[in-house]
């Protein structure tokens, strides 16, 4: 295949969410357009699709898990085809290179990047759409057809008297071939994006008829459940084989690379056979690691290697050695799990050559590698239909359920659903990692005069290159799948974009400080690892704007005046941190008894500011309010906006008060909702959401709402009690 | 073992074993998909159902505890084919995110106004915590069920006329 080597290894430009790789994958089907005369089908795009009959159905290939894509981009569509949003029919994508998130060169909904990748491809293949139907009017008419109209699906005759339905149009329309550019309406004339609209997935959700992953049903569809080594990197060596095949409904049992899978005609029979599974393990190559290791190797790390410089703004070091005050403070971050709501689960059909997958995956071109892995097939072989997702949050990055339905499916041959149970999706899931800061200022006079943070832990990329650096060289045998992410982890940075999972929100720090150094010291204590809502910035969000509250009070500042002293030459940050103040009434007196805390930060282009106002009752943190505001440029439905902050700020606040997963001889202690516990309604403070009005390309908000409000609480306890918390998560 | 259910006014006669919780009859037996798995422990909610007009865990009901009682679940909450008021709400509100955990939220509430129309903030929040939602749609939850209960809710959604 002739490729050149640029094609390749195109690097993206945008480093948003930390995720990087950004490839070119040959070897996927294209989507074919045009006029089909036998259904009446008309594709003028890879994204639309018009019919005879007036149906509109738009082909989404970013993933529903909540963060509203369905309604969102359809919303950009159906903008610029001049019809309703509700008047389309929305379809998720199957996998090709059409769909590619543009900036990562992977179909792969992460970084929330979706209404910021889309904005302008979406508009367009709207707006051109459009305008073919509108030509081919206009030609049937003899009209210009900058004279005519569109309406609710309709071209209108500039006499306002006739008109034609995009359905009668589509056979005309794929003949008419457009010159230039396609104009985009100009935002005056917008009547869907901005404007309060509710979701269109809304009623689907509401009446239990929205199908996700673990909802798929198959005919003569068998049950399959994988029991996993206890630690990571354990494998099964053997086990009761006999005693397990001979319980009811068993139909296979067999040791797999990824544990032994027990299939069984049911899934509660599948259960209770593995209830009776003896597996015994080979753990000469699993992690043995208890918790307090983890910060003890991280420490040790810290000072053998002093990192790697990955900003440097004046002379740091010879600032801080002659600081008039010195502050210096250490953070410490759990592991944490994603919990979505539904279950890591899919379902696979190996039949005539070829695995068919339906499974709810933020990466589906992955999860073909996935399937692919543990077989004779290719990733060519492979089909992904992508459901509706219970909940992502970087989880669905990661493709190893798919792999295991995959595997059991090539032996079984008939439909099979793979599902996890709680237990097994906390203990084996990819964790966002455990994070070390060492933060040192120097304060002159009250003046922030040295910053340096140095980031110790390990990086993303480490682990999923496993996953994505097949995926550039799809042609390659299996054998090689290893070599590939070892060569993919070799030439990041120079062939390949850097990984910033672990410094990004720390490189970016804001503050107008002259000498500034961030490192990061990379080391990874084996632990697996994936993107969690907010990725890097989760725990940078926390070290850095505890260490600004942190030296405000040193500095006997108000941390508000303190921040904005600093953001003279930073109007978009300024305006969301005056905002939430105001708002928040930071000057005005506290309730008794409660403090309120303050946190900024910019993450995935978007600038959020929150108050927190907290207390401590009956030996418990008791968060009462949380005001936040949010800059993400031009905002296509306000709703969802609001609603990806208050789910961000229940998110960071969850993790704030209760995540954590700690590990002893290697095992993950935590199973279910009762140890790693989820917010509940009675704990949700009142949240208030300020949406600055803003015409700047719009940027993502499905995590940016997650960082501040992790230092924003523990900045108020610190304000309530004058106790500072250095470790997550917090205590009352 | 042979049981008959009765599910959203309908009988089944189905063959399990009497231990199988009633949540995996209910999706795979009957194919009434609309009631999630979560935790499969009693702790999230999402597999909500009610059993002669009480919310019941269907993750932790064994089937033979649930023979003979009337079951309902999401797919039979309105009996006309129009929807529940609530779910008029959810859909008015937008309250699903992901929405996986919604249909056993509905459950919890539909049970809380069929027992107290016009429940106040405090006992619509006592009533709903149990159920956990991981997207965080708490606030649509209990703007939603006030705005059926007749309650106004003072949760203001940003951008909408005052
Ligand atoms: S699945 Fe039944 S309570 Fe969670
Ligand atoms: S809407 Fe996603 S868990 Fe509730």
């Amino acid at each position: 295949m002739a490729m050149n080597r640029r094609d390749f290894l195109k690097v993206s430009t945008s480093a948003s969410g930390g995720l990087l790789l950004a490839l070119n994958l040959p070897g996927c089907a294209s989507v074919q357009t045009g006029y089909e005369p036998e259904t009446g089908e008309w594709k003028p795009n890879a994204w639309l699709e018009l019919t005879r009959d007036n149906d509109i159905i738009f082909t989404l290939d970013r993933v529903e898990m909540g963060q509203g894509t369905y309604t969102g981009l359809t919303t950009l569509i159906a903008e610029e085809l001049d019809v309703a949003p509700e008047a389309i029919r929305v379809e998720f994508a199957p996998v090709a290179p059409e769909y590619r998130n543009p900036l990562f060169g992977l179909q792969l909904t992460g970084g929330s990047t979706s209404v910021a990748s889309s904005w302008q491809p979406l508009r367009e293949a709207g707006a051109s759409a459009r305008l073919m139907l509108v030509m081919a009017a206009a030609r049937v008419w003899r009209v210009e057809p900058g004279q005519c109209k569109t309406e609710g699906g309709y071209v209108r005759h500039p006499n306002g008297l006739d008109s034609m339905p995009y359905g009668k149009l589509v056979e005309l329309a794929d003949k008419e071939v457009i010159r230039g550019d396609v104009p985009l309406k100009p935002r005056s004339q917008w009547k869907y994006i901005g404007r309060q609209a509710g979701r269109l997935d809304a009623e689907a959700k509401s009446t239990g008829q929205a199908m996700y992953g673990i909802d798929v049903e198959l005919p003569d569809m068998v049950y399959a459940v994988m029991t996993r080594s206890p630690r990571y990197g354990g494998l099964a060596v053997s086990f009761n084989r006999d005693q397990v095949r001979a319980m009811p409904g068993v139909l296979d049992a067999f040791i797999t690379e990824r544990g032994v899978a027990v299939v069984a005609d049911r899934y509660w029979r599948a259960r209770k056979a593995q209830e009776a599974l003896a597996v015994e393990w080979d753990f000469s190559e699993a992690v043995g690691l208890s918790n307090p290791d983890v910060f003890k190797h991280y420490r040790q790390a810290a000072g053998d290697d002093p990192g790697e410089d990955e900003r440097v703004d004046g002379d740091p070091e010879a600032v801080l050695e002659k600081a008039g005050t010195l502050v210096e403070a250490e953070y410490e971050q759990p592991y944490l799990a994603h919990a979505t709501m539904e279950p890591m689960n899919a379902t696979a059909w190996y039949r005539d050559g070829g695995m068919e997958v339906w499974a709810p995956t933020q990466a589906p071109d992955l999860g073909r590698i996935a399937a692919a892995r543990h077989t004779d097939l290719s990733p060519d072989d492979v089909t992904i239909h992508t459901t509706f997702l219970g909940g992502g949050f970087g989880r669905r990055l990661t493709q190893d359920y798919i792999e295991e339905a995959a595997l059991v499916a090539y032996r079984v041959k008939v439909p099979v659903k793979l599902i996890w149970s709680r237990e097994e999706d906390t203990r084996h899931g990819f964790f966002r990692p455990a994070m070390l800061h060492r933060m040192a200022a120097s304060l002159e006079d009250g003046q922030l005069t040295g910053w340096d943070h140095q980031i110790v832990g390990p990086q993303i990329l480490d682990w999923y290159v496993r996953n994505a650096a097949p995926a550039q060289y799809p042609w390659a045998p299996k054998l090689l799948y290893g070599t590939l992410g070892r060569v993919g982890l070799m030439v990041e940075g120079i062939a390949t974009p850097k990984d910033i999972s672990a410094i990004e929100g720390a490189i970016g720090y804001p503050y107008a400080v002259p000498n500034v150094r961030v490192r990061h010291t990379h080391t990874d204590p084996g632990v697996p690892i994936t993107w969690w809502r907010s990725v890097g910035y989760s725990h940078n969000g926390f070290a850095v704007e505890t260490f600004m509250d942190e030296l405000a009070s040193q500095a006997n500042e108000d941390p508000v005046s303190f921040r904005l002293k600093l953001l003279e030459s930073e109007p978009r940050h300024r305006r969301v941190l005056e905002r939430a103040a105001e708002l928040a009434g930071w000057n005005q007196p506290v309730p008794e008894g409660r403090a309120r805390g303050v946190a900024l930060f910019k993450s995935f282009g978007t600038y959020v500011a929150q108050v927190v106002e907290a207390s401590i009752e009956q030996g418990g943190i008791r968060v009462h309010k949380v005001t936040c505001s949010v800059d993400c440029g031009q905002v296509v439905n306000p709703r969802i906006v609001e609603d990806q902050m208050t789910g961000g700020i229940v998110f960071g606040l969850t993790a704030a008060l209760n995540g954590e997963i700690t590990l002893d001889g290697g095992e993950v202690q935590q199973s279910n909702f009762h140890d790693y516990r989820l917010l509940h309604m009675h704990q949700v403070p009142e949240m208030v959401v300020d949406i600055v009005d803003s015409e700047e390309p719009p940027t993502g908000v499905g995590e940016p709402g997650v960082p501040p409000v992790i230092p924003a609480l523990g900045n108020a306890l610190f304000a309530l009690t004058g106790k500072r918390q250095r470790r997550l998560p917090l205590k009352a | 073992m042979a049981f008959t259910l009765t599910v959203n006014g309908r009988q089944h006669s189905l063959d399990v074993e009497p231990d199988t919780p009633l949540l995996w009859v209910l999706r795979d037996e009957l194919g009434l998909k609309g009631t999630k798995f979560g935790c499969g422990a009693g702790l999230c909610g999402a597999c909500t159902v009610h059993l002669n007009g009480q919310p019941a865990r269907s993750c932790s009901t064994p089937v033979e505890m649930a023979e003979g009682a009337e079951i309902t679940t999401i797919e039979g909450l309105s009996a006309d084919g129009e929807l529940h008021p609530l779910q008029k709400a959810w859909v008015e509100q937008g309250v699903p995110q992901c929405g996986y955990c919604q249909s056993g939220q509905i459950m919890t509430a539909a049970h809380l106004l069929a027992n107290n129309p016009s429940p106040d903030r405090e006992q619509i929040v006592t009533a709903m915590t149990g159920n956990l939602c991981r997207c965080g749609t708490y606030p649509r939850i209990v703007a939603a069920v006030e705005s059926v209960a007749g309650g106004v809710g003072q949760y203001q959604p940003a951008g909408e006329d005052a």
